[in-house]
């Protein structure tokens, strides 16, 4: 805009001293053609051209092969939303992009040419991003990809990467595909112990085909974009791979809660909650934990890095935290949905034989059935005349079994009444 | 007889294959589409709280989410009894309406443009004096195209094709220029690939200032966080408005001066794209962008005041019906799944089963929705013919002066090439053309425009609300144990259908038709082909390895795979016993 | 009426200290951190975070010291008796107690009539008095590694348990263990008569039977019986 505005003004200068606008635009395709758009260049672009679907095998740019398992696409969108640098940016000028369902010009066969010469032209030497689950379900049939199962071209592409990024929850762990799905919701039905399709995470499924390739994980749904260009720009640019935690994510955005950076912290402190959405307390922006957030126990650092060009994140629109970060690589079942729905709930619910509890629930109950059963026992007590002490027995009864071995020792009165009363409890009973 | 494939067809929504029969003719003469991904979100959402499930479902979609929560909050609230506030009526609207201009943006520009413009023919060949004379003249946008120029043959010197991978422009470097095969398809002169293109990076920064909107109310986006059955957990502030109002305006501001212009402009070079794409006659939209309602408001009359009205519009007679629920049905038979019954949507069981691809067999993972026994298109067509049968004077405003744009180029000799082939009726283009290739690009960039200005109207809707001291966002549900309640509603793909039915505050079935599943459906019982397979009938195929005008027929749905596959159980009831093994077939 | 005698020799000053201690800091624990995990008080939120943190330290701190003072300080291995032995002793299985766990459970369902000869501590007590210990080390490490999630052990910890949702369920679910123990340790020292209670928090002696330690029985001379 700023180059518009001042182009502009130029021309009114130029226009002024009688130079025609049009040529004033012809001067400056001169000008451009001339700073080095030059004709050196240009044989090798047309070899490039002319002998491989992804032009140049190596260059300015990184390669990149950005590949969709079972997902959303809501991890591409979220890179279209990044902002510094912006998408355009990110694909002319710092990766190329050689293989990407969604931007790509190309389609059908020519793709899968891309995506095979750039592993053919570039092995070990490009990055592999990965979004949305890997299905096993069907035996790789619930999700199909060039007329085969899904994941066959994950493990050729992901055995030659320089490293492979899992993008979003789902590539992560599965995220909501690995969600328990209920196939009777009126009884425990025993495929609902496992999703039909067979959804895990990219580094699950590496580790069991046997694919030793380092794994970035960068849960989300969505991602921030900001991270995945932060990984990119590190090992672009650093020429390393961030350091990771111990599930695989880049440490510096994942090793801190939401809660600890989160812009309501001062509320939560000051213990200033929202407990009804619409509320008052709502329109003051106080702390959402009441309202179920999953901020303390989320390892993310959205508070501080904000979406969609840093405008707002979820806490700061009012939503309380989902806990979408929340992906444990090599545990599908520790998908963010399961973990943490009833999202509005301070705790998650417990799935026990086909019921779906909230653990206070249980505990509740526990505790109130002790207090019944006390009680209870506490009249039984009373009745047995032991509120003021029972009379201690004569002799114990293994003693009595035992006068070999025994533990006490007796006098012969004690003995005598034992028997008595056992005499009198038998006699009693008939 | 040849085979033509597209798999995976790019620069979509998820993963979609188009396998097509290519006569001798060089035409396409039978279609079939493969959604190639089930990942069963309806299952994952049953034993869950209505509020939750509106969370969970936007994940089938990470271009479209806000619509999926919104219809899911519709089918929680009218489940549940519950009227929303105005303000998050108007809230509503707008962060919708920022995903519609986001994702038709996004479309246009960086999806489908790629099948109309060859960038590296504007960076080479394109004057940027001429250019700038071009955009002048057709009243585009313009910008320093020279600058444009040299960041794009900076791109091409270092020979690494990124995103251009796979050269379907056929197009080769030699020397300093760019010269395009005889083959290729893409007609554009240099100059106006130049202007489009500079739009193409444009529109990113733009899509991205439409997401922001809904960024700034939902949290994020994609998957906004702050619809929620009730209203909204958003609640403006100054701030918050002012963001709001100033992003709309030059949303606004940047889609006027390209938007349709562009769309013209193409339509002067690419007319031929008005002789194929032809699908069938009934389009429906179940109405999207709410107008104010209380509790007495049936329904169908709320879909019919929408901005975008409902109701199923038939090209041969140009008349719109109400919607009806009732007459949704789906079927199975040439899908993944067990059975051939035809389904009611609203159901108990599911029982997904991969057999085997096979086009005279089953071939998908998506079902076949029909609309009183017969296949619906749905989309922006759709929405944008029942708001013209329904006589909404901005539209036909809008679509009037398109066609009438469009008969100036065939008068003007622009079309005679294939003339014959463009079914007009007493020689000039009608409405019925919209039902094209070129037509559905057209009504998509329509609804941009009316979407863009609908915004600023709601802007100063809710400025009016918040001053005259309405502040209630959310309101509680009068019950928490439902009957069954369907959002009906739109995504910027067409009529979405959130069903579920509520049962001790959890929800026990769920069931969701995206408008995907309407246009890429398979074949129906009587063997009668979905929108989109009909529309590939009688596209002319000269390559059938790079076949660009199916590629350009399919991209005109803006397909969304992901979320229309998805699950049902048979009317028949018949129950899970009969499944063999848990883990479906094998 | 027939019981033994309640001697302070049973719980020496120490003891009495630690378990004052033990009660004051589980109350307020199980107080605040119903305020944490839902604030309905939302004013003392913050107060309560800082007591919670506060008397977690406490319980787990006076929990080490009450296990080394086991080691060091005396007491009567039973009831009825002036004779001290290392406290330590009193928590392991002692002769009394042999073969009366049965005994005491058929006391307890009304079974039986005559309380079962027995230790200081019977055979249920022992296990329970001897679980509290370990529930309140998992409870200190589950607390704090709620407590500072993302320093360095404790974020592995959390990966353990499978996240930090896992661990604030532990960690609840716990508290109610000690809630119910709380119930039923109160209910049982208060059913048979106040004397366990006079003793154990004011130090006031009850007369009764006396118990030979070395003959394992009481000593029945009628006076109390």
């Amino acid at each position: 805009m700023d180059k518009e505005a001042t182009a502009s003004q130029l021309s009114e200068i130029l226009e002024a001293r009688g130079v025609s606008r049009r040529s004033f635009m012809k001067l400056c395709g001169t000008l451009a053609v001339m700073a080095g758009l030059g004709e050196a260049a240009a044989p090798r672009v047309a070899q490039a051209v002319e002998s491989s679907v992804i032009g140049a095998a190596s260059g300015n740019l990184y390669p990149v092969i950005w590949m969709e398992g079972a997902s959303c696409t809501g991890c591409t969108e979220s890179f279209a939303q990044i902002d510094a640098p912006d998408a355009a940016s990110v694909v002319l000028e710092l990766i190329s992009l050689n293989y990407c369902e969604t931007l790509s010009a190309a389609a059908g066969e020519s793709m899968e040419l891309a995506r095979t010469q750039t592993i053919e032209q570039a092995a070990g030497n490009y990055i592999l991003v990965y979004e949305g689950a890997v299905l096993k379900g069907w035996e790789g049939n619930a999700f199909r990809i060039a007329g085969e199962v899904g994941y066959e071209p994950l493990k050729e592409t992901a055995a030659n990467a320089a490293a492979v990024v899992a993008l979003g929850s789902c590539a992560v762990n599965g995220g909501w595909c690995a969600a328990k799905q209920v196939y009777d919701p009126n009884g425990s039905d025993a495929r609902a112990a496992l999703p039909n399709n067979g959804a895990m995470g990219v580094q699950q499924f590496l580790t069991e085909e046997g694919i030793d390739v380092p794994v970035i994980n960068i849960p989300g749904c969505p991602p921030n974009p900001e991270w995945l260009c932060a990984v990119l720009v590190n090992v672009l640019m650093l020429n390393a791979i961030p350091e990771l935690t111990d599930e695989g994510k880049p440490a510096q955005i994942f090793s801190q809660t939401i809660h600890d950076n989160c812009e309501r912290r001062g509320h939560f402190e000051n213990g200033e909650f929202v407990y009804e959405f619409g509320s008052e307390e709502e329109r003051k922006g106080y702390c959402l934990y009441a309202m179920g957030c999953k901020g303390p126990q989320t390892f993310s650092n959205c508070s501080v890095i904000r979406f969609n060009n840093r405008r707002s994140w979820c806490v700061a629109s009012g939503a309380p935290c989902v806990g979408c970060t929340a992906a444990s690589p090599m545990h599908p079942e520790q998908n963010w949905v399961d973990m943490h729905a009833p999202f509005f709930k301070r705790h998650r619910t417990i799935n026990l034989f086909g019921m779906h509890i909230q653990p206070q629930t249980i505990a509740l109950s526990i505790i109130g059935v002790e207090a019944v059963a006390l009680v209870v026992h506490g009249f039984g007590m009373k009745a047995a005349g032991r509120t003021k002490g029972a009379p201690i027995e004569y002799m114990r009864d293994w003693d009595a079994k035992h006068p070999d071995k025994s533990i006490g020792a007796y006098s012969e009165e004690e003995v005598a009444a034992y028997k008595a009363a056992k005499e009198a409890k038998k006699g009693g009973n008939k | 007889m040849t085979r033509s494939v597209i798999d995976p067809i790019t620069r979509i929504e998820g993963h979609l294959r188009a396998e097509m029969e290519v006569g001798s003719d060089g035409r396409v003469s039978e279609a079939w589409m493969c959604g190639c991904c089930f990942r069963g979100m309806e299952l994952v959402v049953r034993n869950r709280k209505p509020e939750d499930a509106s969370f969970i479902v936007q994940r089938i979609c990470g271009v479209c989410p806000t619509s999926h929560g919104h219809s899911a909050t519709i089918a929680a609230e009218r489940s549940l009894g519950i009227t929303i506030p105005n303000n998050a009526r108007i809230i509503r609207n707008i962060i919708e309406g920022a995903e519609t201009l986001h994702s038709h943006i996004l479309w246009f520009y960086n999806l489908a443009a790629l099948d109309y413009v060859d960038p590296l023919n504007g960076a080479y060949n394109a004057d940027p004096a001429t250019a700038h004379d071009v955009a002048e003249a057709y009243g585009l946008a313009s910008t320093d195209f020279a600058a444009l120029k040299d960041r794009l043959v900076k791109f091409a010197k270092n020979g690494q094709l990124s995103i251009f991978s796979g050269n379907w422009f056929k197009g080769n470097v030699s020397g300093s220029s760019y010269h395009r095969s005889v083959e290729s398809e893409f007609v554009l002169p240099p100059e106006a690939d130049l202007i489009l293109t500079a739009h193409y990076l444009e529109a990113l920064t733009f899509q991205a200032k439409s997401s922001e909107i809904a960024g700034i109310i939902g949290g994020k986006m994609p998957h906004p966080m702050t619809i929620i059955p009730g209203g909204t957990d958003f609640v403006p502030t100054m701030e918050k408005l002012d963001d709001l109002k100033g992003l709309v305006d030059e949303i606004c501001a940047w889609v006027d001066k390209t938007i349709l212009p562009d769309t013209l402009a193409v339509a002067k070079f690419y007319g031929a794209a008005l002789t194929f794409g032809d699908s069938i006659d009934d389009f429906g939209a179940f109405g999207v962008f709410e107008r104010p309602f209380d509790a007495s408001t049936s329904y169908v009359d709320r879909m019919n005041n929408r901005y975008f009205p409902g109701g199923i519009f038939h090209m041969s007679t140009g008349k719109v019906d109400d919607v009806d629920e009732s007459l949704i049905t789906e079927y199975v038979g040439h899908s993944w799944y067990e059975g051939e019954e035809d389904l009611e949507p609203f159901a108990q069981g599911v029982r997904p089963a991969f057999t085997e691809y096979n086009v005279e067999d089953r071939y998908t993972w998506n079902k076949c929705p029909r609309y009183d026994k017969k296949p619906l298109e749905v989309g922006p067509l759709g929405r944008v013919l029942v708001a013209y049968g329904r006589g909404d004077a901005d539209i036909k405003g809008y679509v009037d002066t398109v066609i009438s744009e469009l008969n100036k180029n065939l008068a003007e000799g622009l079309y005679d090439e294939f003339k014959d082939q463009i079914p007009l009726s007493n020689g000039k283009i009608t409405v019925a053309n919209l039902n094209s290739t070129l037509g559905r690009v057209a009504a998509r960039n329509i609804e941009t425009v009316h979407t863009a200005h609908l915004m600023q109207q709601w802007i100063t809707e809710l400025c009016e609300a918040l001053a005259s001291g309405d502040s209630t966002y959310f309101v509680e549900a009068t019950t928490d144990n439902g009957y069954n309640g369907a959002g009906l509603w739109e995504a910027p793909r067409g009529a979405l259908y959130h069903a579920e039915k509520i049962e001790g505050g959890l929800i026990k079935d769920y069931q969701i038709i995206i408008p995907t599943t309407w246009n890429i459906a398979p074949k129906d019982p009587e063997g009668v082909h979905g929108p989109m397979e009909q529309a590939l009938v009688g596209v002319p195929v000269a390559d059938v390895e790079k076949p660009i005008n199916a590629l350009r027929t399919v991209h005109s749905y803006d397909p969304c795979t992901a979320c229309a596959v998805h699950v049902v159980e048979p009317k028949t009831g018949k129950s899970f016993e009969t499944v063999t093994s848990p883990w479906g077939v094998k | 009426m027939a019981h033994l005698a309640h001697y302070n020799e049973a719980h020496p000053l120490p003891f009495k200290i630690t378990h004052w201690i033990n009660l004051v800091a589980m109350v307020v624990l199980i107080f605040t951190g119903f305020i944490i995990h839902y604030p309905f008080i939302p004013a003392i939120m913050g107060v309560c975070r800082g007591m919670h943190i506060f008397c977690g330290f406490v319980l787990f701190i006076n929990c080490m010291a009450r296990v080394i003072l086991a080691f060091i300080v005396k007491s009567a291995p039973t009831n009825g008796t002036r004779v001290q032995v290392l406290d330590y002793k009193t928590w392991l299985p002692q002769p009394d107690n042999k073969h009366q766990g049965l005994a005491w459970i058929k006391y307890y369902l009304f079974l039986r009539k005559e309380m079962p000869l027995s230790a200081k501590l019977g055979v249920p007590q022992k296990i329970s008095y001897l679980a509290i210990p370990l529930l309140i080390i998992i409870m200190f490490i589950t607390g704090v590694a709620l407590w500072i999630p993302t320093s360095g052990p404790f974020t592995g910890l959390c990966i353990l348990v499978g996240g930090v949702m896992n661990m604030r369920i532990i960690h609840y679910f716990l508290m109610f263990v000690f809630i119910a123990f709380f119930m039923l340790h109160a209910y049982l020292a208060s059913i048979e008569g106040s004397a366990l209670i006079k003793v154990m928090f004011f130090g006031k002696e009850t007369e009764g039977m006396h118990y030979d330690v070395e003959r394992h029985n009481v000593i029945r001379t009628g006076e109390h019986e």
